[in-house]
């Protein structure tokens, strides 16, 4: 988009007021108070939490979180205010420092558990006790929080001590192995999703043990979520695939392998970039005499305008290999010399599911996403600069999903909640200071 | 206390789950095996789109053989209903009439058309929580747009970010956003229930699966609008890691290997014996060996090569390395910690006998979810649900059945 339709597209997007987090308190969790200690794995689980309405207040060692030095970085100036995964992980947040190594950090953080109903923590099994951000510790700071350990193979188990990253989330949950291609083999997502799996999927942990404490007279627990599992759970029907037929789904990913059959290509070549359509993009089954009409109307039909192929077509019936190979082509020449947003209207309106493969920027510029005004934009009053970010993932009728502004700076709201929430003094708050507890 | 039954969270919860595939199930999945009574209303006159998919056991298409539709409708029950049928619809508004909770993923209108919309819906259970969760939301030029998860991981930017810089976009190899956005959409239901419970007010999600899954990019994304740069794919390499990759063993499968600080550099190097490649000045620091990618993963494709992949893994983890093996399907059934954690559950199912179910990524100390049940035979609940629930009459079961309305 070149920079001046982008101005015009910009300032279609209702911009958010400044100093964050914005207040909410007609979100579903308002009222709820989210103390977060997570990295990548649980991020963007308390995230979420605070957009629909919880106090989420990020807890972070007096020289920052670890994660404030993962990249990418605004105009590429690495910062400890300036990572775009800080940014998109932790927007709406607060933050406040306090060093959990240090006893007097320990008290004041379980001060915060006490005031608080969920804890979202990552470290590694066992070694929570140190930081006084074990289960029990917390417990007996306050019986009623929900303690959320988000691990990379759960907290029991062989592989429980094991290190793992994002990648290593994707091969050992059997995810990887569905993908790639035979030459180079299985290929992970480059924006990590072995994280954002366990990120949701830990979400919805948290709010299930939030509302059990209805059933529990008011009582927290203990929500042990794993990565490696979460991501097991994004296995598509390979699982069972194993389980009845014995056969073991595989790559390569350009084509879909289900039930141990592999699938021909779905993904084609447009004049514009590529397009998806699954199973011959609907030219078998109920929709394809239309897909052949057009085909034909645009005279790149070939043999498939015949009633035979039509009648054969239309009721799915198994094809030779070479016969798959004929619609195969035949649609990677349609495709070859189309737009991709015209082949996928044109699909559509004739009763076959395509869509096109978009870049985030494609994403961005989205006619249906403009059209239900998904964007915010979020001001960064600290730079003087505001910037567009995700909106609403799920639009709730009563109590709606709300972005609350930026990322917190470091330790940005430490007064406002060690002197506003938990009542500390001024003189108390200094001397915190002076110790390097905050 | 070990004695006592220890409390479900959706106790005396009951959804009417209308929803059909991948997304909605799944949704309706958390609820069920977290006790809350889940009623699917499903029929064969249009039958649900994974009954009639594989695997099927025996290799016998069947509506009640498929390990596809079984696995996302675990501790479920299952009532048979025509909605085009005028009494089939009001049938289920008697049910929806005594629930808590709907879902449902049709295309955005069709509710509507059959007298089951929120609106409608309200009118016999004024604090009903319900969702809707097709492809692309209930409003704009896309709303009735058909199609799958592996199809709309294309437009949420999944195939743009998977694959290799100088290849095709890929895409994940699954329907992917049928796993993620259920997770997204879950969060919204059970929030709104929460909230419910907390106030006692209702509310209607209009969630498109689309908007949910973005959430998954947010970096990405915000490169393109803070930076105006566009992220690609980058193979299996990290921005912020070197080595980072995926690596052919002798036995054919893969090792994976991440080497995020300068710790894990040098567990790796001990790993591997520290040859002195790995000791060479521009291989010290990762800022440069981020800028010697090629030269490392052809060393670690030869070290790979002379080993098995469970030997990489092996050396890799003794040594405090990120590293796992990329594992198939097989192996995921027969992995230990997997096994351990008891995550594939055997539940007994009627037709299809003992067979494997995914369970939550999660355990709840005190009030933990249990699979309660394999998942139900089309209409297998009939007379539960409709005499027991609803209260009808053994000859008002008997006339919907002659006139149809049960099928």
């Amino acid at each position: 988009m070149r920079a001046a339709a982008e101005r015009a597209y910009n300032s279609r997007v209702p911009e958010r007021a400044a100093s964050p987090p914005l207040p909410h308190p007609d979100g579903p969790l308002s009222g709820y108070r989210v103390v977060d200690l997570a990295d990548e794995k649980g991020q963007l689980c308390a995230r979420l939490l605070g957009e629909l309405g919880a106090d989420v207040i990020k807890v972070e060692p007096r020289r920052g979180d670890r994660t404030r030095a993962n990249g990418p970085f605004y105009r590429d100036e690495a910062g400890r205010e300036s990572s775009l995964y800080w940014w998109a992980m932790n927007a709406g947040k607060r933050s406040v420092t306090c060093e959990l190594r240090l006893d007097a950090g320990r008290d004041l953080f379980h001060r915060l558990v006490a005031a608080a109903d969920a804890v979202i923590e990552t470290s590694a099994p066992g070694t929570a006790l140190e930081l006084g951000a074990d289960p029990r510790s917390l417990a007996r700071a306050n019986p009623g929080a929900v303690v959320v350990s988000i691990t990379n193979f759960g907290q029991t188990g062989p592989f429980r001590n094991l290190p793992a990253t994002d990648i290593v989330g994707s091969a050992m949950g059997g995810h990887m192995y569905l993908n790639g291609c035979e030459e180079r083999g299985p290929v992970r997502t480059t924006v990590p999703q072995a994280y954002a799996q366990v990120n949701v999927q830990a979400a919805v942990g948290t709010v299930i043990a939030l509302y059990a404490r209805g059933a529990n007279g008011g009582l927290g627990q203990h929500v042990d979520v794993s990565m490696q599992e979460a991501m097991a759970n994004a296995m598509d029907n390979a699982q069972q695939t194993w389980d009845i037929l014995g056969i073991n789904n595989h790559g390569p990913g350009s084509g879909r392998m289900v039930s141990g059959r592999q699938g021909p290509r779905y993904i084609y070549e447009t004049t514009d970039g590529w397009v998806a359509a699954l199973q011959m993009g609907g030219l078998m089954g109920p929709s394809a005499n239309a897909m052949i009409d057009w085909l034909d109307e645009a005279g790149e039909a070939g043999p498939l305008a015949s009633p035979e192929w039509r009648a054969r077509l239309e009721v799915v019936q198994p094809l030779e290999e070479h016969e798959q190979a004929l619609l195969v082509a035949t649609m990677a020449r349609f495709c070859r010399s189309r737009r991709k947003d015209d082949l996928v209207a044109g699909a559509q309106e004739r009763g076959a599911g395509w869509a096109p493969v978009y870049s985030p920027r494609e994403i961005v510029e989205c006619e249906q996403l403009v059209a239900r005004e998904y964007w915010v934009r979020v001001r960064h009053e600290d730079i003087g600069e505001s910037f567009v970010y995700p909106g609403a993932p799920f639009i709730l009728s009563a109590t709606p999903w709300k972005q609350r502004g930026r990322a917190p700076h470091l330790g940005e709201h430490n007064d406002e909640v060690y002197g506003g929430l938990l009542g500390l003094a001024a003189g108390e708050i200094a001397r915190l200071r002076r110790a390097m507890v905050i | 206390m070990a004695l006592r039954e220890r409390p479900k969270p959706f106790a005396g919860l009951r959804v009417t789950d209308l929803s059909w595939v991948g997304v909605g199930p799944t949704v309706a999945k958390y609820l069920a095996d977290h006790g809350a009574e889940v009623i699917r209303v499903e029929s064969a006159t249009r039958m649900e789109t994974l009954r009639r998919a594989g695997p099927f056991t025996n290799n016998e298409p069947h509506p009640d053989n498929s390990g596809y539709y079984a696995n996302f409708n675990s501790s479920k029950l299952c009532v048979s209903v025509n909605l085009k049928h005028p009494k089939g619809a009001t049938l289920v508004k008697r049910l929806v009439a005594v629930s808590d909770a709907v879902t449902e993923s049709f295309t955005p209108g069709t509710l509507a058309r059959l007298g089951l919309d929120y609106e409608a819906l309200r009118e016999v259970r004024p604090d009903l929580v319900m969702i809707s969760m097709p492809l692309f939301g209930q409003t704009g030029p896309w709303a009735s747009y058909m199609g799958y998860g592996h199809v709309l991981q294309a437009a949420a930017g999944f195939n743009h970010l998977t694959g290799w810089p100088d290849g095709e976009p890929i895409g994940t190899g699954v329907a992917y956003t049928d796993f993620l956005v259920p997770h997204v959409g879950a969060l919204a239901l059970v929030a709104a229930l929460d909230y419910r419970r907390r106030t006692g007010v209702g509310q209607y999600i209009d969630f498109s699966q689309f908007e949910g899954a973005i959430h998954a990019l947010g970096p990405a994304i915000l490169e393109s609008t803070a930076n105006g740069r566009e992220a690609g794919r980058l193979g299996n390499r990290d921005p912020e890691a070197a080595p980072h990759g995926a690596y052919r063993c002798k036995d054919g499968r893969y090792a994976v290997i991440a080497c995020f600080t300068e710790a894990h550099w040098e567990g790796f190097r001990a790993a591997i014996g520290r040859p002195d490649w790995t000791d060479l000045e521009r291989m010290r620091r990762k800022e440069s060996r981020l800028r010697e990618q090629k030269e490392l993963d052809r060393h670690i494709g030869f070290w790979c090569a002379e080993r098995t992949a469970a030997q990489a893994f092996k050396a890799m983890r003794g040594n405090g390395v990120p590293s796992g093996i990329v594992k198939s399907p097989e192996e995921m059934h027969r992995d230990p910690q997997l096994r351990h954690r008891g995550h594939y559950r055997v539940l007994t199912h009627p037709t299809m006998g003992e067979r494997t179910y995914d369970s939550p990524a999660f355990r709840l100390s005190k009030t933990p979810g249990e699979l309660t049940k394999a998942a139900p035979l089309l209409g297998e609940d009939n007379e539960r649900v409709l005499k027991g629930t609803l209260g009808l009459s053994d000859e008002e079961y008997t006339e919907l059945l002659m006139e149809g309305v049960l099928e």
